[in-house]
């Protein structure tokens, strides 16, 4: 296919920042309403041919994520402390690629329940945090979480779960098929009385929309989809964006600044394209979906006089109340081999905990899922008590396919001193100021996830374990799911974009992304970024066509 | 296309191009065969490196010596049969670089601390096993042994076109088959299981 392309002296209706689970929706959505759009990705566009099964790569040499190396970060739990750079892998970690995060996502596929949009108003405030509600409600996102499954595919059986929200339609596949893991993990809990029911994935059971069902090779998070059976936006929406003949999607092309004029309007973006070159593209419109971590960084490096915290940030929420998932689980080891480096990570869930419970004498809910872990990430830990070489070592690792991992996956709370902000001192290999963390658990995220960690053991003990190693939970020093960093809200003077996604500060500047997140949500937000995406997408579409931007 | 080579690349570039959905319908059954036949990596071609070019002959068999203790070879394969020595010197002179300087400083020291223990005219590489052993144990809590064991268990279980999991015989020790693709049954529990029973008072509902 001959693909669209615009000159940057071109003044294009549309730039969308980052080419992700929002970003690739978000192009596809304006540009079928008839808008031209411009998406520009950090990453380069790999094929699917491109992608491997190398877990070194993937998961130790940050072979799709951003580098730090090139992109490094810093971190620090409290203010008043200096941020060091992090070895290893960075703070914030999402994949720098066209599809973005979605290209590496496990495909846990969860909406939020209603309960998740009105915590504040049925629990009230929570000491240490700033709990609030959504604008808006699970009645107005309903619509949209159903785009998601039918319109980007996903897989599940509506109805099984006793805790699952009202929905309009079933999903449009069957669950993927179930792994020992699921089995056991349904065994278990059932046995407790609980309510287990099949996974919704984000991955084709069965051909679906031309793209053909999993191959069960195993090897979903960390790593992208060969075959285009994972729902990720660069084999979905990306290049239905690209059909229009009015999307071009611009890899390599990092976006360092928001060009602003007088007048207090966007007029597009500076990046450095693939030769590291500056340029300028011009626009009508900027939507960043760059995720919890890039968008407020870019915000906050777009500050202008007249905007000098940031760009949209007269608020100053623009970066603050990070929020990951926190959560803590269990591994068990069973008699027989599960083998669960075969089919898809989860198949089976459970929500029977999805809601915070004030008996429990702390803030938290969320879902356990069975899952499994890469071989190498694997090997790396032992349990407690086990030596780590030697025989004893061998032996560990000759069990491998006889283990598995139930999972919890919980809230965290907002807290305002939790954030994203720009390090005074380090800068990228672009020269672009560097992002800098600042994170502490909410005591309550804390004592949920360990509350978590005794639910799977008895899961695990109930499906019949002969061994179990309790998680251990400790202060987090980063994430995967970057939430909240640019809420959403009614008030300017709390929130950084209104309930369409509009800067309350610049007109024609949207954003979605898992910053527009006001809660956390239970562990498995991409659902509901991009049905953020698809509703952010309609009305922005016609603000466009009634000349509201 | 022809399906009778089974390339991972033509496989997988035929797939994403998705010549049309009735092509895949119709050969899926041939791609899935093929793709669990191919291989894993973009690279597969390449020769994986079976020379020292990072560390010396010296320091090369203090490394071997050290890895083969972390995962002892026996009747079935350990670190020396995986050839993860390969793999530590291609990391370390590469993807890795960075922790040569600290990697060599701290074999410095461990030669040193053995020397002190054992004395100087032989090398821990040529020490009777039980005297390693009982060496390692007194070491085996510093970071240079700590990143021996990590680059160790890296070169068992990565992708033999790094140097080490020769003839993937890290993945044949911990049970893992070479495969690109699968169908159910996964594993023996899911082998048995009569599908997924409602609630009651729930009305699962497909499309």
């Amino acid at each position: 296919m001959q693909r669209k392309t615009f000159k940057t002296s071109e003044t294009v209706d549309f730039i969308v920042v980052g080419s992700g689970a929002s970003g690739g929706i978000m192009a596809r959505e304006l540009a079928r309403a008839g808008n031209s759009v411009v998406v520009m990705e950090q990453g380069p566009r790999l094929d699917a041919h491109e992608f491997e099964h190398d877990e070194l790569k993937y998961r130790n040499l940050s072979g799709i994520t951003n580098n730090p190396a090139t992109n490094p970060q810093t971190f620090r739990n409290t203010e008043d402390q200096k941020a060091e750079k992090v070895s290893g892998r960075n703070p914030l970690t999402y994949a720098r690629v066209v599809g973005g995060s979605s290209s590496h996502f496990n495909a846990n596929f969860w909406r939020l329940h209603e309960i998740d949009f009105i915590e504040r108003s049925r629990l009230g405030a929570i000491e240490g945090a700033d709990l609030v509600d959504w604008p808006i409600t699970y009645a107005e996102l309903e619509p949209y979480y159903t785009k998601v499954e039918w319109e980007v595919g996903v897989s599940g059986l509506a109805g099984a779960s006793p805790f699952d929200p009202w929905r309009s339609k079933p999903y449009p596949m069957p669950p993927l098929p179930v792994k020992s893991s699921g089995v056991l993990f349904e065994r278990g809990a059932k046995k407790l009385g609980l309510h287990p029911f099949p996974a919704p994935m984000a991955i084709n059971s069965v051909m679906y929309k031309d793209r053909p069902a999993c191959i069960q090779c195993g090897l979903c998070g960390g790593f992208a989809c060969e075959v285009k059976a994972k729902s990720s936006s660069v084999w979905t929406v990306i290049p239905e964006a690209e059909a229009t003949k009015r999307c071009e999607v611009r890899p390599e092309s990092y976006v360092f600044r928001i060009g602003m004029n007088k007048a207090g309007r966007a007029t597009g973006v500076h990046y450095y394209d693939r030769d590291r070159k500056e340029q300028f593209q011009n626009a009508r419109a900027v939507v960043v979906c760059a995720n919890g971590a890039e968008t407020p960084r870019l915000l906050l490096n777009s500050a202008t006089g007249s905007a000098a915290q940031g760009l949209a940030n007269s608020s100053g929420a623009v970066g603050r109340y990070l929020m990951f998932n926190k959560g803590g689980g269990a591994m068990a080891r069973f008699d027989q081999p599960l083998n669960e480096y075969k089919g898809a990570n989860v198949t089976r869930i459970m929500h029977d905990f999805y809601d915070s419970d004030p008996k429990r004498g702390f803030y938290g809910g969320g879902g356990f899922d069975a899952r499994s872990g890469g071989p190498l990430t694997w090997g790396q830990t032992v349990p407690k008590g086990t030596s780590n070489w030697g025989p004893e070592f061998k032996e560990y690792l000759e069990s491998y396919t006889y283990w598995m991992n139930c999972s919890g996956h919980g809230t965290s709370l907002a807290v305002e001193s939790n954030r994203v902000d720009i390090d005074p001192d380090l800068k990228d290999a672009w020269g672009i100021p560097a992002i800098r963390v600042t994170r502490k658990d909410h005591p309550d995220d804390t004592k949920h996830a360990k509350w978590q960690v005794e639910r799977a053991v008895e899961i695990m003990d109930a499906a019949g374990a002969k061994q179990i190693v309790p998680g251990e939970v400790g202060e987090a020093t980063g994430g995967v799911h970057l939430l909240g960093t640019c809420r959403m809200g009614n008030d300017p003077a709390t929130s950084v974009i209104d309930k369409y996604h509009r800067t309350h500060d610049v007109k024609n500047l949207f954003l979605c992304d898992g910053s527009s997140m006001v809660t956390s949500g239970r562990g498995q937000p991409t659902q509901t970024i991009e049905a953020l995406a698809f509703r952010a997408a309609d009305h922005i579409a016609r603000f466009a066509k009634r000349g509201e931007i | 296309m022809d399906l009778t080579v089974p390339s991972r690349r033509q496989f997988l570039t035929a797939i994403g191009n998705l010549a049309s959905a009735g092509w895949i319908a119709t050969n899926w059954p041939q791609i899935a065969a093929a793709a669990e036949h191919s291989s894993h990596g973009a690279h597969d071609a390449d020769a994986p490196p079976a020379t020292i070019k990072t560390l010396s002959p010296g320091e090369a068999a203090q490394i071997d010596a050290m890895t083969n203790l972390i995962v002892p070879g026996g009747t079935t394969p350990g670190a020396r049969d995986a050839h993860v020595l390969y793999f530590i010197d291609n990391a370390l002179g590469s993807f890795f670089a960075a922790q040569l300087p600290a990697f060599r400083q701290g074999l410095g020291e461990f030669t040193a601390a053995y020397a002190k223990a054992y004395g100087a005219d032989a090398p821990f590489s040529s020490a009777p096993e039980p005297q390693q052993v009982a060496f390692l144990k007194q070491v085996e809590t510093t970071p240079f042994f700590l990143a021996v064991r990590r680059l160790t268990v890296l070169g068992l279980l990565a992708l033999p076109k790094y140097g080490g999991n020769s003839d993937y015989l890290g993945w044949k020790l911990i049970g893992v088959e070479n495969n690109h693709a699968w169908e159910p049954p996964f594993g023996f529990y899911d082998q048995d299981y009569p599908g997924f029973e409602p609630y009651p008072g729930t009305k699962p509902y497909t499309a």
